[in-house]
């Protein structure tokens, strides 16, 4: 059955329509949680797009559900009500082309990077050698040349999430869905890796879903900014961004005239109370 | 909890301070201190045979009850030259072996795959508790009725003393790992055996390496108690005999070459554990 889905999906990704079609519709999602035989709504009703080549932040409270939206949109968990669709086709299991990153980095401690990086591909049953060399061609893209052969547990947090990033964009996904992927880096790795995501993803045309409570993360980096209510979630605002300058400079959106005015309206969405 | 911070403290003023002392140095360094330890165990240990020995040089029914190192020694050079040393450590170790290996890759197999379905999991865990709590030293006489007074019923013996611990701890390995990894790997279109492949056997090899060192212990018991019920050779033999003839020392000469054999297989898995995982040892 899943086979069967995603065959239809990538059918429909290599159409020649393929670019006239939303990547990912997300319509009136609903999702909760049995607690103690007492039901506790996580998501309340959620409606998004995700366009072509956009960048998409998905900002909200602590504990507003982000993670449990992912895991929806990834077909991990299964919507209580409202569709998902991606391409146009409401599937069931995982999406293809989709890549997804969390905050951990999730690499495997007995593959050194660049066999880690090869993962999907090995999974994908892509040629050993042609899976070998994107993965060190992708590895250098990241600044990693030469820490191809280290173990995980021999690089730093900085370098293990490239790694991860590279594992993610090696598989040429045209969606990505960020977890707060670079929550646990100091603030110059931050801004390094934000920028070379921006340039990855929007040089290769594809569209990126990212999930952060870091506000300036969200709007230097995104075309659109979803806020989100409180559980039982809701969009409580939308913004378009519009900096009016080259989208892949992490230091130059914190420069431009606006990216003040956009964090603080987010900040008064956010509606966050001290206490 | 000041306490730790505290440790953690000094420990990274040592890293700070060691990052300027070159390799050579720091390697002589911790050779010094592993030689420290060594050269400590083995005071320990003369000391303790020091005693002994003089405890029981002068005391004809101290020497009896308790042996004397200078009589072990003795009797283990007396094994040695009728060559009966060799060939009960061999049979013992050859018991031990088999059956440590039977054990593992039995309950290894099993212990992993219950991982595919929580199922069956759910419905074996009583057994394999039930099973698994029944003394093996009960099951003696009838393994030997089964399967004869030779090589095979020692073998069942051990095999079966490891069996449950090595399908326990390599099961725990298995549904230990990290959900998100298992999500993860479905994200990038992984398969139900591509993500036992490729995440839960290796993942799991810490556990099952801490099962091997565990096990080595229980098959060589198994082996051994499996020669005290009926047997024409073996350490337990040996051992079993020697006590019953009230040859203390003899009893003891045994012992020690029982302990080398753990000892030596100990260190056969260690090695292999390094050899297998080589991310382990790098810190």
């Amino acid at each position: 059955m899943k086979g069967e889905a995603s065959h239809t999906t990538r059918a429909s990704i290599a159409g020649p329509n393929a670019d006239r079609v939303i990547p990912l519709v997300v319509d009136h999602v609903a999702k909760s949680y049995d607690v103690d035989d007492r039901v506790v709504p996580v998501i309340g009703d959620l409606s998004l797009t995700l366009d072509n080549g956009q960048i998409v932040s998905i900002v909200g409270p602590s504990g507003c559900g982000k993670t449990t939206l992912l895991n929806t949109l990834c077909g991990l968990l299964a919507p209580d009500a409202g569709r998902i669709s991606w391409y146009g086709q409401a599937i069931t299991g995982q999406p293809q082309n989709v890549g997804y990153m969390l905050q951990k980095d999730l690499l495997l401690p007995w593959r050194t990077a660049h066999r880690n990086v090869m993962l999907g591909l090995e999974i994908r049953g892509i040629a050993a050698n042609e899976a070998h060399d994107r993965s060190r061609a992708m590895l250098d893209r990241l600044g990693l040349h030469g820490f191809a052969d280290h173990y995980p547990s021999t690089l730093s947090g900085g370098m293990r999430q490239r790694v991860a990033l590279a594992r993610t964009l090696v598989n040429e996904p045209a969606v990505l869905l960020l977890d707060e992927p670079f929550a646990s880096l100091d603030f110059q790795n931050k801004l390094l890796i934000e920028s070379d995501t921006a340039k990855l993803v929007r040089e290769g045309g594809r569209s990126l879903l990212l999930i952060t409570h870091d506000i300036e993360e969200a709007v230097s980096l995104a075309d659109r900014v979803i806020v989100l209510s409180k559980r039982p979630t809701q969009v409580k605002a939308i913004y378009d961004i519009e900096l009016g300058i080259e989208r892949t400079d992490m230091m130059a959106a914190r420069d431009s005239r606006d990216f003040s005015k956009y964090v603080r309206q987010i900040w008064a969405d956010l509606d966050v109370v001290l206490q | 909890m000041t306490a730790d911070a505290e440790s953690g403290m000094s420990r990274a003023t040592d890293l700070a301070e060691r990052k300027l002392v070159p390799a050579a140095v720091r390697r002589r360094q911790r050779l010094r201190s592993v030689a420290i330890v060594l050269a400590t165990q083995a005071a320990l240990l003369a000391l303790l045979l020091g005693f002994w020995d003089y405890m029981t040089a002068n005391n004809k029914q101290a020497a009896f009850m308790f042996g004397s190192p200078s009589a072990i020694a003795g009797f283990l050079y007396q094994m040695i030259k009728d060559g009966s040393l060799w060939r009960d450590s061999y049979v013992t170790g050859l018991e031990t072996l088999l059956g440590f290996l039977v054990g593992n890759l039995i309950g290894t197999i099993i212990g992993l795959s219950l991982w595919y379905s929580r199922f069956v999991s759910r419905v074996v865990e009583p057994f394999v508790i039930a099973l698994g709590s029944i003394p093996i030293i009960a099951l003696a006489p009838i393994i030997i009725i089964w399967f004869g007074t030779g090589l095979i019923s020692k073998v069942a013996m051990s095999t079966l003393s490891v069996v449950i611990v090595a399908l326990v701890t390599s099961y725990k390995g298995a549904v230990g790992v990290d959900t998100d990894q298992i999500n993860l790997m479905r994200t990038l279109g992984a398969s139900k055996f591509q993500i036992f492949r490729k995440l839960v056997v290796p993942a799991s090899l810490i556990d099952i390496f801490a099962g091997l060192k565990l096990t080595v212990g229980f098959a060589l018991i198994g082996a051994i108690v499996g020669e005290f019920m009926s047997s024409s050779e073996g350490l337990g033999h040996a051992i079993f005999k020697a006590g019953s003839l009230y040859i203390i020392p003899k009893v003891f000469a045994a012992l020690v070459a029982t302990i080398v054999l753990a000892l030596l297989l100990t260190s056969v898995v260690g090695r292999i554990e390094r050899l297998l995982m080589p991310w382990r040892r790098i810190h």
